[in-house]
């Protein structure tokens, strides 16, 4: 297929832009014989909400990870904020990863803690405050994102939509320059997954931070993106603002961005090399 | 696949897996130093407590109940033999040092690797398919230093307690029998069993029990940050652990008695 070919071309970088926060460069991860992402280049800038786009299985998610520094590539390489997170050493990656904050498609709180310890664990951890201190932060943060007067329930007793916001307050906690939000309304409601729009579109214009969000909902992409990037089979097929996007007419992103399902069998000979492809 | 292929398969996989062992021993070594009670994390020190009340004081009775119904076996089964020769007398020293040497610390490790080192697995297990430890590896938290490190400690300190109630445990119910048998006294088989028993005896057991509980506690952790994909990966990672630890248990148990036979007489 056609689609690896114009990659270079979609992420070439304007001479006049600022020095981008992250650089992701010929990003390949495999898993065996599975390649995930091939060769996947991306640059994201301060203070931007960039969001990555894309189907199930199109490796969006393999990418936060990597990016998050979560697991080492196959080859290619990570910069944030200058350092080279897939060949950082574990101390380089305490100092990096200070400065994310990350909240998962899981919300991954931990269960054995009550939703205060979960957003004062950073706190207790990589700091020194006094307690005192402590508990007034984690208060703010819990009411940051909508969620005062919890701290003292455990997440199992939260429902799913106050699960997430509280990974956000505790993603918030060490107030990170970055922030990235694993598909942050899957499995919510369309009128909580819009909350969940709303405080991000909240942290973006209060705090001037860097966010990336993975997401396959197009209306809260469109909603919350600077920029946009469409992945599509472990390859980025176009990078741009939301007019560039809309204006795009590559066939994948508009069959995307128009929600047309794959069609079966409308051409007989590509349906047979699909199936006799492997 | 012919045979040396799958021989050689196998024996890969082993080594990786000891290998695998190996690295997360010596992590957890150096993380626990940096939970050390006097420059290290205090932080830590809150849940090796609660890990010692789990792993160790909850598990007291039923391995006491254990180790009293072995005793008790081991002391029939001896008396049955050698009331044969004449030498009932012996059930004690049977009992007393087979208890401290080898049943005491195998039954422990045998109750303990039910109790918690399957717990281990699971809640372990259940961090990773719920992105728990991801988000501690986020938030630039060492998982072994969070999550192993203070179930080590508690477990070294609880293994040699639970052993020495369980060697206890033992001896007495072997009482229960020279009772009946030889109309002894509980106070004259405890003070037989006193001259009969070495420091070498209790000790080599104790040592066992350090090596059980560490092979416990990693073996349990290990599994259970294997663990990949969803809640069948969790039922998998227990099975395991369990099969593997009581596994390394025995073979751990024969090299040290092979070492104390050869070197420690």
């Amino acid at each position: 297929m056609t689609e690896g070919t114009e990659n270079s071309s979609l992420t070439s970088r304007d001479p006049a832009q600022p020095e981008p926060i992250i650089s992701v460069q010929d990003l390949v991860v495999s898993y065996g014989e599975n390649t995930v992402l091939h060769g996947v280049n991306l640059d994201i800038l301060p203070g931007e909400t960039m969001v990555i786009l894309g189907g199930s299985g199109s490796g969006k998610s393999t990418m936060l990870r990597h990016i998050e520094a979560l697991a080492r590539p196959t080859s290619g390489r990570i910069f944030i904020k200058g350092v080279d997170v897939t060949r950082a050493s574990e101390k380089e990656l305490v100092e990096i990863r200070r400065i994310m904050g990350i909240s998962f498609q899981s919300a991954a709180m931990f269960n054995s803690m009550t939703v205060g310890d979960n957003v004062a664990l950073p706190l207790r951890e990589h700091t020194k405050l006094a307690e005192p201190t402590i508990k007034l932060m984690t208060r703010m943060k819990l009411e940051q994102v909508g969620l005062g007067g919890v701290e003292d329930l455990y997440p199992s007793q939260l429902s799913g939509g106050m699960k997430k916001r509280a990974s956000v307050a505790r993603a918030l906690a060490m107030d990170p320059e970055i922030l990235m939000f694993d598909e942050p309304s899957a499995g919510l409601d369309p009128i909580i997954a819009a909350g969940i729009d709303e405080l991000i579109l909240h942290l973006k214009s209060a705090f001037k931070m860097t966010i990336i969000v993975v997401t396959h909902e197009l209306e809260s992409a469109f909603l919350i993106a600077d920029r946009l990037c469409m992945l599509r089979k472990g390859k980025i097929i176009a990078v741009g603002t939301k007019d560039e996007m809309r204006n795009n007419d590559h066939p994948r992103i508009r069959q995307f961005l128009d929600r047309i399902p794959d069609e079966v069998g409308a051409d007989q000979g590509a349906y047979l090399e699909r199936l006799t492809d492997r | 696949m012919n045979i040396l292929e799958s021989v050689g398969k196998s024996t890969i996989e082993r080594v990786e897996y000891l290998g695998g062992l190996t690295v997360q021993f010596w992590r957890g070594l150096r993380a626990s130093w940096r939970a050390n009670p006097i420059t290290g994390n205090r932080l830590r020190w809150k849940s090796t407590v609660l890990q010692m009340a789990i792993v160790g004081v909850n598990a007291l009775p039923v391995v006491c109940l254990i180790s009293a119904c072995t005793g008790l076996i081991l002391a029939l089964q001896a008396g049955a033999e050698l009331r044969q020769f004449g030498a009932l007398q012996f059930v004690i020293n049977l009992v007393g040092v087979s208890m401290t040497r080898e049943l005491g610390p195998l039954m422990t490790a045998v109750v303990v690797i039910g109790r918690s080192g399957s717990a281990f697995s699971a809640e372990i297990g259940t961090m990773v398919v719920t992105e728990e430890i991801d988000a501690l590896r986020a938030m630039a938290l060492d998982p072994v230093e969070f999550v192993l490190v203070p179930k080590y400690l508690a477990m070294m300190a609880m293994m040699p307690c639970l052993t020495i109630a369980a060697d206890a445990a033992g001896v007495m119910a072997g009482g229960i029998y020279t009772y009946y048998a030889l109309d002894m006294s509980m106070g004259l088989y405890l003070q037989a069993t006193l001259e009969v028993l070495l420091t070498r005896d209790i000790v080599s057991g104790l040592v066992k029990s350090i090596a059980f509980g560490t092979i416990i506690v990693h073996v349990g952790c290990f599994e259970g940050f294997k663990v990949r994909g969803g809640p069948e990966g969790v039922g998998r990672a227990t099975t395991a652990a369990v099969v593997k630890s009581i596994f390394l248990v025995v073979m751990a148990d024969l090299l040290f008695t092979a070492f104390f036979y050869f070197f420690w007489q």
